[in-house]
């Protein structure tokens, strides 16, 4: 285990060009070369982050700007990072084809390596369904299930092949994935493990990440057409938006407590806000140019960014606590 | 010194030399999910297609958008040899600052010689 500390190096507040008067964005320095791929708001009010080229979890403190990380084993490099339902953060591990456990309390690091005759799968993200299962995609064509009580893993075969990437759950704890080289919006059976494909308007749209809304629709960021999209399981509809600017593309995709979504141009270098009651986007610059963001997620109130390519992390306080 | 550089050169290139194309289809699925070595792939894949990769020109496939990164870095190498490949799989970052390829890199040389060997013993279209 390696511990390292890193103090606030950036920290700025932008005023202009924001749509609302109450939202302010700050910028904070990480370890370099951390290459912080996904987020999760930690249950302390810290933020985790997969630091994908350092092997390990970030554990970053908003209060006072400074960041750790810890060591999560041999070939380790994490994309993923969620916050379980036990407050410990799950990481979607593909150097050690594992699904890895943080406790944040013991700092106990535990390992679920995936069956050996499954080889590498380029373990993606991971969602809990409403049992406490945990649920993953390998972008090689896999996804799976871990029970964290029993330790049993089961790995999948998807449809298509390879491609299954971003996946979430539903506020009734259903799980559905995408897949970006398939192309498909697909809905797991929990019971039998199969997956359901639910296809797209828009052929070869490369979606690249799914989330829920509180309405149990899905949100779905569409990396080749440069689309938002939507589906909405009770009716079966879809409905898509273009991003704005010449030629966007859609990367990650995450709605908050208000329901109003947020992607990530790399097209434009920019966060996006969408107000689904409005249609209308709203555009935030990145920190920095190829600042890739990945992945969003966040917490009441504050809506966090991991930029892989300038290794920072970007928060959006969006005024809003419910 | 430069005994021991010579050395470490003949040392890298034998384990090259010995890489095997069978065992590095294993390798191959650390870049499946974004590449193919099937000329006739229909997906909409994230990199480009490594059919042929061992030679030819870097960032060359039409069509494709490589990063700005990798057209520099294009511009200053030319092509794909064999050792600049083992270089970039082992360390994509260090080799191509700012690639946007999210692959931390192959540590092990012998593994990157069975990859390259079996990348050598695709056909070509």
């Amino acid at each position: 285990m390696r511990f390292f500390r890193c103090s606030l190096a950036v920290a700025a507040l932008f005023a202009a060009a924001l749509p609302a008067a109450a939202q302010q964005v700050q910028v904070y320095q990480l370890p370099a070369g951390a290459y912080p791929h996904d987020v999760a708001p930690a249950p302390d009010g810290k933020m985790w982050y997969a630091a994908q080229k350092h092997g390990a979890i970030g554990i970053f403190d908003p209060k006072t700007g400074e960041a750790r990380e810890v060591k999560l084993g041999p070939k380790s490099a994490p994309h993923g990072v969620i916050t379980g339902p036990d407050g410990a953060a799950w990481l979607t591990d593909g150097g050690q084809n594992a699904i890895v456990r943080f406790d944040p309390k013991t700092e106990e690091i535990k390992v679920w390596k995936l069956p050996e005759d499954t080889g590498y799968t380029n373990l993606n993200t991971a969602a809990f369904d409403k049992d406490g299962i945990h649920w993953f995609t390998g972008q090689n064509g896999i996804y799976g299930r871990l029970d964290p009580k029993s330790g049993e893993v089961k790995v999948f075969k998807a449809p298509k092949g390879r491609g299954p990437y971003g996946i979430t759950a539903t506020p009734d704890g259903e799980v559905y994935y995408v897949s970006l080289a398939g192309s498909f919006l697909g809905k797991i059976d929990r019971a039998t493990g199969e997956t359901t494909v639910i296809e797209p308007p828009t052929p070869n749209q490369g979606a690249r990440r799914v989330w829920s809304d509180s309405k149990g629709r899905l949100w779905v960021s569409e990396w080749n057409s440069g689309n938002l999209s939507m589906h909405d399981p009770k009716d079966g509809s879809w409905k898509a938006w273009r991003l704005p600017g010449e030629k966007p593309r859609n990367y990650a995709v995450y709605v908050d407590e208000r329901d109003v979504v947020w992607m990530t141009d790399w097209g434009a270098d920019a966060v996006l806000s969408f107000d689904p009651k409005t249609e209308k986007f709203a555009s935030f610059p990145m920190s920095a140019k190829g600042a890739n963001v990945r992945q969003i997620l966040g917490r009441p109130g504050e809506v966090w960014f991991p930029e892989s390519g300038t290794d920072r992390l970007m928060v959006i306080r969006t005024g809003a606590t419910q | 010194m430069t005994m021991l550089a010579v050395a470490a050169l003949f040392s890298c290139e034998a384990a090259r030399a010995a890489g095997d194309p069978a065992r590095g289809e294993r390798a191959f699925q650390y870049c499946y999910s974004c590449h193919t070595v099937d000329p006739n792939e229909k997906a909409t894949l994230q990199g480009p297609n490594l059919v042929g990769i061992v030679g030819r020109r870097i960032a060359a496939q039409e069509g494709f958008e490589y990063s700005p990164a990798l057209r520099a870095f294009a511009r200053e190498h030319g092509a794909w040899s064999e050792d600049l490949l083992d270089r970039y799989v082992a360390d994509p970052e260090t080799v191509v600052p700012k690639t946007t390829m999210a692959f931390r890199g192959v540590e092990e040389a012998d593994e990157r010689a069975d990859l390259i060997a079996y990348l050598k013993a695709q056909p070509k279209p």
